[in-house]
């Protein structure tokens, strides 16, 4: 069974918790995110023949705003950024927190998932904007925790990234 | 144009050809030698010696590079293992007996040993007052033993054991009690590794600061950091110091032993599967029977001297009691005793019943068979015994007394004189019937009885008077005796005139009682089977 730490970072409010909460194996309480300022969830799924096991670090801002705690994200072998399409600042405010993590854990596959896919009257993103959230390099992904739309293939596709990732050198 | 031969070549063609053509014509056969053995070169295949002196060196360089070799020799290795088991087992069997031998020997030794070291945690669990406790508090409540045991006399259960990626929080491998199922082992450990991230970013403890360990109700979590890996251990209970020790050679061993794994370690914990032997040596269950070794002192100080004592006390009374029944069992088989009443007291055997007169002394019989009790009292009541036995020994007593009168008799005569006076007569009267009695008693014991008649005379006179005197007195003795109806062939008669005299200071008495025929009885003892019948 092969295990992959992966991390899940957003500003506060864009749904990251309730996004995997349905999809995932979870023993700790959402209380987790307000006083350790992390939760973590495991999420199995398959690549190919390959079992994988998804350790999901579930990270929250300490002060509720961007700020997180960069050593949970040491040692992450991929990144789920999570935006919420309704808000733009939320989107505007990935490629700050994507400086903040690569800078801990390097050049990691990530995706970005943009979030509340199922309000699409007050979606505030055009398509250009939706080509850019988060920079270059990543992956991208409207999700609705809702209809759980782009969820399991958001996973799907992280596992395979980290998969065939190069070994980090380090 | 005689010439024109040897001039072609000046004239058409080039010159290394006729250098070629010169070369042909000059060194072709060993040009032609030449290529056969250059095509040979190439073509050729090791022999068999050659090849065999390469072998070794090439596979040793093989083997350094890489492990192709390997793999490759792999499926043909398989095959003739197969192959040379399948032909002759028996050889294979040999061939590894060597290693196996000791392996079983020492799994043997190894399972023997912990079942004797469960036995005895088991039978002093069960007989000490604590384990009777439990078991009826067991009863009572239904709650199995094993679990009040380790409700009562737990002092600690290291219960599981994590090692964990220091780097991501990955579980490396996780190993539990057997009767602990904990399915989300993979959540604890990230959450492990996350909350030492938290207290690090919150208290800021410095350069390899870390949150060694926390306590929840009665459990404690010990977590130990090694530069890749923590290894995390959840113990029940008051762990010793020993547990922490144990734990940081368990880690400093993983990383010497998994360097390369934890290393490269990109999600994958299969490499780590081996290390599970070494975290099972850090589970371990202490009871308080385990621990409290000075309890169980105390205990043996006092249960030595006990047994000792109660052992001696056992075998005085062991012994004293094989005394008493063999005793008992002597004086019933004893002829002419019948034990009525037996009593043991301290020190004082009660014995009481019946005895012949005739039977042995009951402390003789005792004695007999080496027991002198101290003190043997009891009443012993006078009977007749009809056993053989006794009826023989009483007869034998009757002839011995029989005996001794007829013996101290004897009968006088006056100087020079062989006739019987009257007291003689009366002397006679009274010993024919004795003889007679004697006789009948003799029989009953199983003895035959002869009488010798000793006939004496005085030393005065001549010599030849005196020893016609001293065969006429017998016979006219003998004579009497057998008209009185002894038969004559039990009589015999010793003349001894003034050979053997009797004695007295008185010389007038010495003279008088010579004058005379004294008797001895003569019983033949009895044969061993005529008293039993």
């Amino acid at each position: 069974m092969i295990q992959k730490k992966i991390c899940m970072v957003g500003v506060f409010g864009t749904g990251k918790t309730c996004l995997v909460q349905q999809y995932v194996h979870s023993i700790f309480s959402v209380k987790y995110l307000s006083t350790v300022g992390v939760k973590i969830d495991r999420k199995e799924v398959k690549v190919g023949d390959t079992d994988m096991m998804l350790m999901l670090w579930d990270l929250e801002g300490r002060d509720g705003t961007r700020d997180i705690t960069t050593s949970y994200l040491r040692g992450a072998h991929g990144v789920i950024f999570v935006a919420d399409g309704t808000r733009k600042e939320t989107v505007d405010q990935l490629s700050d927190l994507r400086k903040i993590v690569v800078d801990a854990v390097g050049p990691v596959p990530a995706i970005v998932a943009l979030n509340k896919s199922d309000l699409a009257e007050e979606w505030k993103l055009s398509s250009s904007d939706e080509a850019a959230a988060g920079g270059e390099g990543v992956h991208r992904l409207k999700t609705s925790a809702k209809t759980g739309q782009g969820v399991e293939d958001a996973f799907q596709w992280l596992a395979e990234a980290t998969l065939s990732a190069p070994e980090k050198t380090r | 144009m005689t010439f024109e031969p040897s001039e072609t070549p000046a004239n058409g063609e080039e010159p290394d050809a006729q250098f070629d053509a010169l070369r042909k014509l000059l060194l072709g056969p060993e040009q032609e030698r030449i290529e056969e053995l250059s095509e040979e070169l190439h073509s050729r295949e090791l022999t068999p010696e050659e090849l065999a002196e390469k072998l070794p060196e090439a596979i040793a360089l093989s083997g350094s590079r890489d492990d192709q070799l390997g793999r490759a020799l792999g499926p043909t290795i398989d095959t003739a293992l197969r192959e040379s088991i399948r032909r002759d087992p028996q050889e294979m069997a040999s061939a590894i007996f060597p290693v196996l031998g000791p392996a079983i020997r020492k799994a043997i030794a190894e399972t023997m040993a912990s079942l004797v070291r469960s036995i005895n945690n088991a039978v002093e669990q069960s007989l000490s007052i604590d384990g009777m406790k439990w078991r009826i508090e067991a009863w009572r409540t239904g709650i199995p033993f094993p679990e009040i045991v380790i409700k009562h006399a737990l002092v600690y259960r290291v219960e599981q054991a994590f090692l964990v990626h220091a780097e991501t929080g990955l579980l490396l491998e996780h190993v539990a009690a057997s009767d602990l199922s904990v399915p989300d082992a993979d959540l604890i450990s990230s959450m492990l590794s996350a909350i030492q991230d938290f207290v690090r970013d919150s208290f800021h403890p410095g350069e390899g600061g870390m949150l060694r360990t926390f306590s929840v109700g009665d459990h404690t979590v010990q977590v130990e950091a090694g530069p890749r890996a923590l290894l995390a251990v959840v113990i029940k209970g008051q762990a010793p110091d020993e547990v922490l020790r144990r734990q940081q050679n368990v880690l400093e061993t993983v990383h010497l032993e998994f360097a390369g794994p934890l290393a490269d370690f990109n999600g994958d914990a299969a490499p780590f599967v081996p290390a599970r032997p070494l975290l099972e040596d850090c589970l371990e269950t202490v009871l308080s029977t385990q621990t409290k070794k000075k309890g169980k002192g105390v205990w043996l100080r006092w249960a030595i001297p006990l047994a000792v004592v109660l052992i001696a006390v056992a075998t005085m009374w062991i012994r004293s009691s094989m005394r008493w029944n063999r005793s008992l069992e002597a004086l019933r088989a004893e002829p002419g005793i019948v034990v009525v009443d037996a009593d043991r007291g301290f020190g004082i055997w009660n014995i009481s019943g019946l005895r012949d007169p005739a039977a042995r002394d009951p402390r003789a019989v005792l004695a007999g068979i080496g027991v002198s009790p101290a003190e043997l009292d009891g009443k012993w009541e006078g009977y007749l015994s009809l056993n053989p036995v006794m009826v023989a020994a009483r007869a034998r007593r009757a002839a011995d007394s029989l005996k001794t009168s007829i013996e101290r008799d004897r009968i006088y005569f006056a100087a020079g004189s062989s006739a019987l006076d009257q007291s003689a007569l009366a002397t006679l009267t009274s010993l024919s019937a004795r003889y007679r009695q004697l006789e009948t008693a003799a029989t009953e014991s199983g003895s035959a009885v002869k009488l010798e008649l000793t006939g004496r005379t005085d030393p005065s006179g001549r010599d030849q008077t005196n020893a016609a005197l001293a065969e006429q007195r017998p016979a006219v003795v003998a004579r009497w005796l057998e008209s009185s109806g002894i038969p004559a062939a039990r009589i015999t008669q010793n003349p001894i005139a003034t050979a053997s005299p009797l004695t007295s200071p008185d010389s007038a008495e010495q003279a008088r009682i010579n004058r005379s025929v004294s008797f001895r009885v003569m019983m033949t003892p009895p044969s061993p089977a005529s008293g039993r019948k």
